[in-house]
């Protein structure tokens, strides 16, 4: 088995030189081809390993070699396929592979073909390190790895001056949690002794609460920056920037979810510390509302579906916190699938309509684009969470979780959200797909992707659809490693009306959006309507001002202080402190220079003076010396 | 000559610099390489005799010099030495390798050689005062170097280079000689040996005002804060070269020297002063990473970015445990080949362009990929990516550090943000965007002759970062020999606490030993 | 009539080292300067021959002919160089003589 581990976990590494070989060379097929050949490779192995723990092997552990070993530190290149890693390591590479084929067409004129694939498999890669390793610090190479795909894939076309800037907020965000993260992992080690998983977390049960609460914080503060919870959620939409196949696989299928991964890894601690996993819980709740907010009222296809990821992490993280890892994994895995379908899909509306993002200045587009406009469609569905879709499943499970822990403004607040999800995902095929065929103002001819890609991304369409009646199996593999709790409620007739119920809201919130937006009287907004200038309006198209804050209140004051610090701590008060004391002892030498003026009799006035004054020195201290005694009584006299 | 081989080590470049003065101008430059290169080849041939399971002090040699002040010629090489001093012949080599065409070029490569001496000497020396001339005698060259090819301001610079390092330097003599005259009044004979000096066992009040002397001379050559403001002229005027070496090796002498000196000998003061340097530390990260990011020059970036990476090694030196100690020293090893590595390839764009500001550039990922490349990956090291070299040490000291201060090393840990600020920042001006400035659109790309020397680095910067153990093994057990011995010889409470005990149940036996 | 004892030589010399040194400090003329040397050494004269009679020791007096003896060559080479000055500059007087100013 050991063998499958390697080439899953190697294969896109070598995909990834192998395409950058070809970085200096002009845009070649091959370099498209190989790559997603290699990452395919990658995903049967993890299907032959993930067969073989669903058929309940061992979990298979392998330590490669050591990387740093220092005083009692013992840190190896170790990987384990378990059931939570085999989960993780089969999303990665099928939503992958499906990316990287989807991505031969989709980047088929860019001038820097080569080079993203070669970023892209390098970032499955680190992905791969993420979720397969077993002890912490591998888990944080793969962490800052993914971090560093992603500033290069978001930034990826590095002429446009809104791309290369939001790489840089992406990557410095993430940094100011992986502190959080790193925080975590010496407290880990000091507290534990060891960075392995196994052995830190069997020694945790040992451990002070205290000191437990302060590791289950600091973990998650790096979970919150690669999950993009509040309040360091603003690059995940600003990420929008990069290439759309980049949007699907980080941005929403993998390298977000790295926070909810690391909360269901560290399930042995954060059961310890059920406060903590509360407080998970609620933020969770409070960013799937949050960010569904701002979904609701953006004009940016990609950037509405970026929040709606931001808030189904929010769902995650509280099926995380409230200790049902199980169901967060679950929502996770179908998430990546349809969340990725849904960008994959947006993505070929963008190239249709020559990179416009704008989803007033679309419409009517299910004539031109048939396969998109179902794919998207069903996507929808499995987002909004309707029977049986994958959604129902993984979406209204976290729902139950939080009744049936009996959190009940937690519920509410995911219950209201599930009608905002549902009515700003139809909004957006609505005014995509349906009503006046607007883009005709603008004078563009939209065209169907290519066939492949489409056929690339059925198994995600039918992943979306079925993925929920894998439940039960995989709720058997799972829970031999996480916390078997099965979230039922006692009674069978308020699970009708809840189900039912939820259903029904849905079902209304998406008639609504249709109502409003599929029908031939949606305008081009033009900032003069009504609802435009409405308060509230103006608040959620502005992210609650938050990167307005961000900017006016962190960025410009850090800047302008470095530059404070530079022209004038530094400059003026550190260095001119050196100078001037450089500065006296010159001016020193200028004055007594004078002295030496060349003038005999002048100089031996000076040798007089200075005879004179070591004679009377010598006389005084000879004085003092004889006499001490006596001047110490006098002194003592004095009472000094 | 296995025994000699330090003094061959020190001696031969100063050697073959004297007979450069008969070679003709035209083969100067193959002669110096071959110099750099065999000396390289002998100081691998080193690390490869060097047996990586003793702590102690190996290939030692001993010489009386001035018997009756005990003043001897005694070298040795320990883990903790070995590496900086093939750092220093390696980048010497790849210096001389990558000098581009420069006037008098006879001279220049003359003085690198006479340079290459004192650094390998300072390193080897075990004696106090062979030390100490070696530790003098670094500055002449260096000034020269500056004095001579380097920028309008370059006598200022040079001067300011010279006189600040050089008043430190004295402070630190006064010490030297302060501690070899309590030897003598300790033992009854003079010594200046430093491992003899290990031995001594100084009162508490004594430590204090010995390590704030041994501490002037030490934090001006790092240079911490607030005696760091002859770096950014040193850098800013220096050729490339200069700067290279400058960052690479001579500003690890100061963060060396702690260790050597200020740990083993005064462990009680070391503990007693631990906060305040970690404090200072902690300014020069945070502060000096604000001065970079507010920088126009490219090369001023580089510079107060090295100052920064210096602070988190005073950090670990000072975690005073062997997980943060063993990091200082490999961030030592590991700032000294990215910082080089930035230093030369801020050099490849002056060479180009004659200029150094950031805004004169500007997408010039577009024209020089490889060069953009290659720089990437450099910032990815500095701003500590996993699998970089970097990484290793920065998260060793400071994971070694958090054992002594919480709260401090979570200041200290915005390194890893502040760095990125500037970094990528500084990046993105000159590399990202479009081509602005007519005079880049037809720059060449990096060249063979630099390549020769960035490619190695790069492959340095990967393959340690993955593969740290060769060289972190023998640090190691240097470290942890001198872990223990600070342990043994502490005085106090405190110290006896803050320094860990790696002898395994040593204290229940002596506990024992009352008992009975 | 009191008996002239040592102290009144050691006087007598400490006024005549006092006179020299005036002297030496007041003279621009370099003439003069030597002069006022003369008076210094031989105040010093004085002293070495009291104290050499006081003590009944003749090392004090083989001195004073050293000086002497040494002073003479002095002055000897002194004024010879203070001719040639004279010849070169057609003046002796010291504000002139400043090429030594640091």
């Amino acid at each position: 088995m050991e063998i499958y581990l390697y080439i899953a976990l190697f294969s896109p590494l070598v995909g990834s030189l192998f395409a950058g070989l070809f970085g200096a060379s002009p845009r070649t097929k091959i370099a498209g081809i190989v790559p997603s050949l290699l990452l395919f490779t990658s995903f049967l192995s993890s299907t032959v390993l993930l067969v073989y723990i669903l058929g309940g092997g061992e979990k298979v552990h392998v330590e490669m070699m050591t990387w740093m070993a220092a005083g009692d530190l013992y840190i190896p290149f170790g990987f384990v396929v378990d059931q939570v890693s085999v989960t993780m390591m089969m999303v990665v590479t099928l939503v992958s592979t499906i990316v990287h084929i989807y991505s031969i067409g989709y980047m088929d004129h860019d001038k820097g073909f080569n080079r993203f694939f070669s970023y892209l498999s390098a970032f499955v890669f680190s992905m791969m390190i993420l979720v397969m390793s077993d002890n912490f610090a591998g888990l944080f190479i793969g962490w800052e790895g993914v971090g560093l795909c992603s500033w290069l894939l978001i930034g990826f076309w590095y002429h446009k001056e809104s791309a290369t800037w939001a790489a840089n907020e992406a990557f410095i965000m993430n940094r100011i949690a992986d502190l959080g993260m790193l925080i975590g992992i010496f407290l880990v080690y000091w507290s534990t002794g060891t960075l392995q998983y196994e052995q830190a977390f069997a020694a945790m049960s040992g451990l002070d609460k205290e000191v437990l609460t302060w590791i289950g914080i600091f973990l998650f503060i790096g979970a919150m920056g690669k999950s993009a919870q509040f309040p360091l959620h603003t690059w995940l939409a600003d990420a929008m920037e990069g290439p759309t196949p980049v949007s699907a696989l980080i941005h929403a299928a993998t390298m977000v979810t790295a926070g909810v991964y690391l909360v269901v890894r560290a399930n042995p601690l954060y059961d310890l510390i059920p406060h903590v996993g509360l407080f998970i819980a609620s933020l969770g709740a409070f960013v799937a509302l949050f960010a569904a907010s701002m979904a609701l009222v953006n004009r940016d296809m990609k950037r509405i579906i970026a929040y709606s990821t931001l808030s189904q992490l929010g769902y995650m993280f509280v099926a995380a916190g409230l200790g049902a890892y199980w169901v967060a994994l679950f929502h996770l895995m179908a998430h990546a699938f349809f969340k990725a379908l849904l960008f994959l899909g947006a993505g070929n509306v963008m190239h249709a309509m020559h990179n416009e993002l704008d989803p007033f200045k679309m419409g009517g587009l299910r004539k031109v684009m048939k396969g998109t406009f179902i794919m998207m469609t069903l996507a929808s569905v499995a987002l909004a969470g309707i029977y049986p879709f994958a959604g129902f499943f993984s979406k209204d499970l976290i729902l139950e979780v939080a009744f049936v822990e009996q959190h009940y403004i937690i519920y509410s607040v995911l219950l209201f959200t599930a009608g905002l999800t549902a009515f700003y995902s139809f909004r957006l095929v609505a005014l995509i797909f349906h009503g006046e065929e607007r883009y005709k103002i603008f004078g563009i001819h939209p065209h169907e992707a290519y066939k492949f890609m489409l056929v690339a991304m059925s198994p995600l369409l039918l992943l979306a659809i079925i993925a929920g009646s894998f439940k039960m199996t995989y709720f058997e593999m799972v829970t031999a490693m996480l916390p078997a709790t099965e979230y039922h409620l006692h009674s069978v007739v308020t699970y009708w009306i809840m189900t039912i119920g939820t259903q029904l809201f849905v079902i209304l919130a998406i008639a609504f959006a249709y109502k409003k937006y599929a029908n031939n009287k949606v305008k081009v907004p033009d900032g003069t309507s009504k609802i435009e200038n409405n308060l509230c309006y103006k608040v959620l198209s502005n992210q609650y001002y938050i990167p307005y804050i961000y900017e006016e209140y962190l960025v410009k004051p850090y800047r302008e202080l470095s530059s404070v610090f530079w022209k004038e701590v530094d400059m003026k008060v550190v260095d001119a402190t050196v100078d001037g004391i450089a500065g006296i002892i010159y001016s020193s030498g200028e004055k007594t220079r004078v002295m030496q003026s060349g003038n005999l009799s002048t100089m031996l006035k000076w040798m007089v003076t200075g005879v004179i004054i070591l004679l009377s020195l010598a006389v005084v201290f000879g004085l003092t010396a004889r006499y001490s005694g006596e001047i110490k009584a006098i002194l003592s006299g004095l009472g000094v | 000559m296995i025994d000699h081989i330090l003094s061959i080590l020190i001696f031969f470049p100063a050697l073959a610099a004297m007979l450069g003065f008969i070679i003709h101008k035209d083969s100067i430059r193959a002669y110096g390489v071959a110099i750099a290169t065999i000396e390289f080849a002998l100081s691998l041939w080193l690390w490869f005799l060097f047996d990586s399971n003793v702590s102690g002090m190996q290939f030692m040699e001993q010489l009386p010099l001035v018997p009756s002040f005990g003043i001897n010629y005694i070298l040795g090489v320990d883990g903790i030495s070995l590496f900086i001093v093939i750092l220093a012949s390696f980048f010497t080599m790849i210096g001389l390798a990558s000098l581009t065409d420069t006037k008098n070029i006879k001279n220049m490569i003359i003085t690198l050689l006479f340079l290459q001496m004192t650094m390998v000497g300072v390193f080897v020396a075990l004696d106090a005062i062979v030390f100490y001339v070696f530790w003098e005698l670094s500055l002449v060259p260096m000034l020269y170097i500056i004095g001579a090819w380097g920028g309008p301001l370059r006598i200022y610079a040079s001067v300011k280079f010279f006189l600040y390092t050089f008043t430190g330097s004295l402070v630190m003599l006064v010490g030297m000689l302060f501690m070899a005259y309590y030897y003598y009044q300790a033992t009854g004979t003079w010594s200046f040996a430093i491992l003899e000096w290990y031995r001594l066992i100084l009162p508490e009040a004594f430590q204090l005002w010995l390590f704030v002397a041994f501490f002037i001379g030490f934090a001006i050559k790092v240079p911490m804060f607030p005696f760091h403001t002859w770096l950014p002229y040193a850098h800013g005027q220096a050729p490339t070269i200069g700067s290279v070496i400058l960052a690479a090796i001579l500003l690890k002498m100061g963060t060396y020297a702690f260790i050597r000196f200020s740990l083993p000998m005064f462990p009680d003061a070391s503990v007693f002063f631990m906060f305040p340097i970690a404090i200072l530390a902690i300014i020069m990260i945070i502060y000096t990473a604000m001065v970079a990011y507010a920088q126009e020059d490219i090369k001023q970036v580089v510079a107060y970015s090295s100052v920064s990476h210096m602070g988190v090694i005073i950090l670990g030196t000072f975690a005073l445990n062997v997980e943060g100690i063993t990091g200082s020293i490999f961030l030592m090893i590991a700032h000294g080949v990215v910082s080089g590595a930035l230093f030369l390839l801020v050099g490849v764009i002056y060479d180009r362009r004659h200029t150094k500001m950031m805004s004169e550039f500007g997408g010039l990922a577009h024209v020089m990929p490889r060069y953009a490349t290659i720089f990437g990956l450099m910032l990815m090291a500095s701003v500590g990516m996993p699998l970089t070299i970097n990484f290793v040490g920065e998260f060793l000291s400071l994971l070694g550090f958090y054992k002594q201060s919480h709260i401090l090393t979570i200041l200290a840990g915005t390194a890893i943000i502040v760095g990125a600020i500037y970094m990528l920042t500084a990046y993105k001006k000159m590399f990202f965007g479009n081509v602005t400035n007519e005079e880049n659109r037809n720059l060449p790309d990096v060249s063979k002759r630099e390549l020769l020397a960035l490619i190695p680095l790069a492959i340095i910067t990967v393959w340690l970062g993955i593969y740290p153990k060769p060289i972190l093994v023998p640090i190691n057990n240097s470290v942890a020999s001198i872990v223990q011995l600070m342990h043994d010889k502490s005085t106090t409470e405190e110290a006896k606490k803050r320094i860990p005990n790696l002898v395994k149940g040593e204290d229940v036996k002596t506990l024992e030993k009352e008992a009975h | 009539m009191m008996e002239i004892g040592l102290n009144h030589y050691l006087v007598l010399s400490t006024i005549l080292f006092a006179i020299g040194l005036i002297g030496v400090m007041r003279r621009k003329n370099l003439l003069l300067l030597f002069f006022a040397t003369e008076i210094l050494l031989n105040s010093v004269n004085i002293a070495f021959a009291a104290i050499s009679h006081y003590y009944g020791d003749l090392t004090g007096q083989l001195f004073v002919f050293f000086v002497i003896a040494i002073a003479a060559s002095e002055v000897a080479v002194g004024l010879g160089l203070l001719i040639v000055w004279h010849k070169r500059h057609g003046n002796i007087d010291l504000d002139h003589m400043s090429t030594m100013r640091g």
